[in-house]
């Protein structure tokens, strides 16, 4: 468990994450990745804790812990509107969202654990200097949650959970000003970071005849940076305009989910599932910087984003092939929240398209290695951000491998 | 773990490795459609040239209009675009540079020694010359052979100064596609002399000239786009000095200055902006206030802060131009603009609504997530002069040609990303 510790917050030191819907990164547990990210219905461990804590209580063990990372090996490219040649693409860093989670049965019908992970990020740096550069040159955004929870069982078929989530994340964002000076393009940097409450519950109940169905509800965070620090470079004859250390507010919703999931046991080796995922994206209506001290030339700016509640249908699921081995696969849609009129080059989510597979091997029956892949196709789309005049083709390409590791008892 | 899980997971792990990762996007081949880009042509005044920041210098040149036109051109057929490019960033010695003031950052004249190679004609050495922008020239000038002997603009790079015209070191070329802009001088150099130097071309004078260029340029079949001339009250030259920017709040001052036109009782001085006091030899008196409407000239500015113009001092009538003048204007650019609407539709030409651009640019408009809007030096659209387009603004407008290009002759000839040049520098 120490070592455990340790590991996370090298991870968090780590973790620059990107890639689903939005801002919303979906990468919760290798062997739910493995078969399209299905994790409502699931009560296979303490990753319930996560998708769904009304399944926690029903989980198999009498004590699970595991642990795991992605790498994320994302790029966008960008082509200027038709007729242009002008194209761009991203020079992104990879993201590696962690998850830790660790539960126990307290009583036969009482369980408790906690959750550790990375629910939603962006991690974006577009080609130096690229056309776009005045609305993102570059944007690291990240919220970490740790979620205690509970669940206690019913009845032999039906549990209840919920978890407490603590959220804490910052950003760190940088734009060119159209500003020209003897050293180069004018440029502002935003970095704050923030913490904020919300909770998760859920809902498992399970038939013998091996029917799992599960809901869940993940509350709106929203990630309100009061205090955060904006540094203006721009030529010394503007100084005046642009202070060059100013304080900005900004405020980012991390939307609600509601998760409904089904699973089914065909044989003692093959499950599928499904899940629908509902994501209230529609909260996130503007980006607004309240800058402290304005001048005639900095005012706050309230840029529309008019995102949408998008429904996510996800299917996948698992073969056994021993005792030792489990194979994996799924396969999810995922559409764009992100308003065609509105699409900003700083969260470049495209209808997605992805395609998972998964494997764990058990050296000892208590162990469990899980690697997963997931390829994301992110669908061209003709995407404008009409305000300021800006838009093109966009399209996406994203790779995944992950590995973790599951212990139980 | 069993060798064949071993193999298992390798296999897994190496699955990346034959993803293509990079999103790549198919791109639509540039095209000119029914056009033939094998030599192109620009004729036109400054704003084809690359004139800015009030002269003609080699990096405005590399940005002008012309060329960057060209630029897109290459993509669908065009090998080869030559310019009478200055020696320096002096060009002939009135460039202007922004320097940081008490007063924020301010035009000034740019330090240096012009190189004496700016002012020799290099058509022997460099030519001939594709951007066929001549700075000041009116669209008469360009049919004017032997107009080199006079405007060291052309002569520098003219065939022979003493014999040739524009239009005919353009034919020289033998142009299968060309832009014509011209126009703007035949009201604007009437227009920044206050009214009191260069008269406004009469419009059947305009006409003649101008039917007369459209119809050799396309004499063998070559096409073309034309531009329209915009207004001024779209040029910060003229708006940025209101016509009341006189601000008084001491009653003594206000004494003092009522006292001191007691002669002319029709003046009057009070709290608040107050009307510019000008020199009018119309007036029975002489001198009158402005009225609401009249345009002060951006070169007053100075005068007006400084040493007590419009106030002290009646303004000379060189710096404003009155309500009659200005209705002058409007009409010969109104005329003018109908004469080239014409010229386009009889010829078949492209035509370029510049006037419409930059109505709609004076409240603000934004390309590639850059604003633009037509205030003095912040606007950017206007370069330091006042008058001649930024590089930015160049760009867009290049934009505006290629689009009135691809829609006429169903071409694809790309547009250019405005963010790719370079803004005006702040010190």
């Amino acid at each position: 468990m120490r070592k455990l510790m340790i590991s996370a917050v090298l991870l968090l030191m780590a973790y620059s994450p990107a890639k689903a819907g939005g801002y919303q990164v979906s990468l919760h547990g290798q062997k739910q990745i493995g078969m399209g990210l299905i994790g409502t219905s699931l009560q296979m461990d303490a990753s319930a804790a996560f998708y769904n804590p009304g399944a926690l209580a029903m989980m198999p063990q009498r004590l699970s812990v595991q642990a795991g990372m992605s790498g994320i090996l994302a790029s966008t490219a960008f082509q200027m509107d038709e007729p242009s040649v002008y194209q761009a693409t991203t020079d992104n860093p990879p993201g590696t969202p962690f998850y830790v989670y660790a539960a126990g049965m307290i009583t036969d019908r009482l369980a408790a654990g906690i959750a550790v992970n990375t629910p939603y990020g962006n991690s974006l740096a577009w080609e130096d200097g690229w056309a776009g550069r005045f609305l993102i040159q570059e944007i690291s955004l990240m919220a970490i949650t740790v979620q205690p929870t509970i669940s206690y069982r019913l009845t032999e078929n039906l549990s209840l959970g919920a978890g407490f989530v603590y959220a804490f994340g910052a950003v760190d964002m940088e734009r060119a000003l159209p500003i020209q000076g003897p050293e180069g393009e004018g440029r502002v940097n935003i970095e704050g970071s923030t913490a904020n409450f919300g909770f998760n519950a859920g809902i498992q109940y399970a038939h013998p005849s091996g029917l799992q169905a599960g809901i869940s509800y993940r509350s709106k965070i929203d990630m309100a940076v009061d205090d955060g620090d904006a540094y203006f470079t721009v030529p010394s004859s503007l100084s005046q305009a642009f202070p060059a250390t100013n304080k900005v507010a900004v405020t980012l919703p991390l939307p609600a989910n509601l998760d409904f999931g089904i699973s089914y046991q065909a044989t003692p080796d093959l499950m599928i599932g499904m899940a629908l995922n509902y994501v209230f994206w529609d909260v996130y209506e503007e980006l607004h910087f309240d800058f402290e001290t304005n001048t005639p030339n900095l005012q706050d700016s309230r840029s529309p984003r008019e995102y949408s509640s998008k429904l996510i249908v996800r299917t996948g699921g698992q073969y056994r092939i021993n005792e030792g081995l489990f194979v994996r696969a799924g396969a999810y849609y995922d559409p764009s929240p992100v308003n065609d009129q509105y699409f900003s080059p700083e969260t470049p989510s495209l209808d997605n398209l992805a395609f998972t597979g998964g494997v764990s091997f058990l050296p000892f029956p208590n162990l469990s290695i899980d690697a997963s892949l997931l390829f994301i196709i992110g669908l061209e789309g003709n995407k404008y951000f009409s305000p300021e005049n800006f838009g093109g083709t966009y399209k996406s390409r994203v790779i995944i491998p992950g590995l973790g590791i599951s212990y139980s008892l | 773990m069993h060798k064949n899980q071993i193999k298992y997971l390798l296999i897994l792990l190496l699955l990346p490795a034959f993803w293509a990762c990079e999103a790549e996007i198919d791109q639509a081949t540039p095209d000119a459609g029914e056009i033939d880009l094998t030599t192109f042509v620009a004729i036109g005044n400054s704003l084809t040239a690359g004139f800015k920041d009030g002269e003609l210098f080699r990096s405005g040149q590399e940005h002008s209009l012309a060329n960057i036109m060209a630029g897109q051109f290459m993509h669908a057929g065009l090998s080869s675009f030559r310019q009478p490019y200055m020696k320096d960033d002096l060009g002939f010695g009135n460039r202007l540079v922004l320097a940081d003031t008490e007063g924020g950052p301010m035009p000034v004249p740019a330090p240096g020694t012009p190189d004496a190679g700016n002012f020799q004609n290099i058509f022997q050495s460099e030519g001939p010359f594709h951007n066929m922008g001549v700075p000041g020239s009116k669209a008469g000038h360009l049919l004017f052979e032997g107009y080199g002997t006079l405007y060291p603009y052309f002569g520098r790079f003219a065939s022979n100064p003493q014999t040739s015209s524009v239009l005919s070191d353009a034919m020289a070329l033998h142009p299968t596609f060309f832009t014509l802009w011209t126009g703007n001088n035949d009201v604007l150099l009437y227009a920044i002399s206050g009214g009191e130097g260069d008269g406004i071309t009469p419009v059947i004078e305009f006409e003649m000239a101008y039917q007369a260029i459209v119809a050799q340029l396309t004499a063998a079949g070559a096409k073309g786009a034309v531009a329209n001339i915009p207004d001024i009250s779209s040029i910060p030259f003229f708006t940025t000095v209101p016509y009341n920017a006189l601000p008084l709040l001491d009653p003594a001052v206000i004494t003092l200055l009522n006292t001191a036109y007691e002669a002319a009782p029709h003046i009057s001085f009070s709290t608040g902006l107050n009307p510019l006091v000008v020199v009018d030899p119309g007036h029975p008196a002489g001198i009158r206030q402005l009225e609401q409407g009249e345009l002060v000239l951006i070169t007053a500015l100075n005068g007006i802060q400084n040493q007590g113009w419009g106030s002290q001092e009646p303004l000379a009538a060189e710096y404003y131009l009155s309500l009659e003048q200005i209705e002058d204007i409007k009409e010969a650019s109104e005329q003018y603009n109908s004469v080239i609407k014409d010229v386009a539709e009889s010829y078949g030409l492209a035509f370029v609504d510049i006037e419409a651009l930059l109505k709609r640019a004076r409240t603000g408009l934004y390309y590639d997530a850059i604003p633009f809007d037509t205030q003095f030096i912040s606007g950017g659209v206007f370069s330091l002069d006042g008058i001649h387009l930024s590089v930015r603004a160049s760009a867009v407008v290049a934009n505006e040609f290629i689009d009135a290009i691809n829609h006429k002759y169903h071409a694809s000839v790309p547009r250019v990303a405005i963010g790719n040049f370079p803004g005006i520098v702040f010190p």
